[in-house]
């Protein structure tokens, strides 16, 4: 079953209009496995790739690439992803990193759409004020946001 | 603000799907930011008092 209704879809193809520049979306999962293993299971994964597949049809601006998170663990430390499921969002005018850990659902998944537009776009949203500051800043910032889906 | 600043990465964490983390940051509210381990708040702020934190968070004398 698809996770965006029709009237979704044309919202979002609307919203994807704007995209100039390709994004690419890195995804770190675990592969389906008949076997369960105590401890290691990824309740949301799958859900999540159904969810980037769906999104990735959308736009031909916007590409997922799918990994294993214990089979290419080297990429996954590359991005230094220690949890799935993970997703890197990066794009030409993408200078930091931008990371999001979990399914991304309810009021996230509309700030992941505005993230990925934003990537594209190569700006923020933010005020000249704001960008000037953040320029400035030469110290490594790690900012992370937890949220629970609404 | 990772878009615009190359030392910056910026993590949304689903903090359900990922209890320990809820545990080591004592997540009672949500949203909860929490930058370089030293600076955290809980709620929605304005983008003037968020880049103030961030400051805070690379002033020298926060490690």
């Amino acid at each position: 079953m698809a996770f965006l209704s029709h009237n979704d879809q044309n919202e979002i193809k609307r919203l994807f209009e704007q995209l100039s520049g390709d994004v690419r979306l890195i995804h770190f999962t675990q592969r389906e496995s008949p076997l369960f293993l105590p401890g290691q299971e990824c309740e949301t994964c799958k859900d999540t790739r159904l969810l980037l597949e769906e999104i990735v049809g959308l736009s031909d601006k916007i590409h997922l690439e799918a990994h294993d998170f214990v089979a290419e663990n080297e990429i996954a430390r590359e991005h230094a992803i220690d949890r799935i499921p993970a997703l890197v969002m990066t794009a030409d005018g993408v200078k930091g990193k931008v990371r999001y850990f979990g399914m991304p659902s309810g009021y996230e998944f509309s700030v992941l759409l505005g993230s990925l537009v934003d990537a594209s776009l190569g700006k923020s949203a933010l005020s000249e004020e704001t960008v000037k500051v953040l320029q400035g800043l030469d110290k490594d910032l790690h900012i992370q946001v937890f949220v629970t889906p609404t | 603000m990772a878009i615009e600043n190359p030392r910056i990465v910026a993590d949304v964490v689903e903090v359900n799907e990922f209890p320990h983390l809820a545990q080591r940051y004592a997540i009672r509210g949500v949203p909860k930011t929490v930058i370089n381990e030293t600076v955290e708040f809980v709620g929605s702020i304005p983008e003037s008092q968020f880049v103030e934190h961030l400051q805070r968070a690379s002033s020298p004398s926060t490690s």
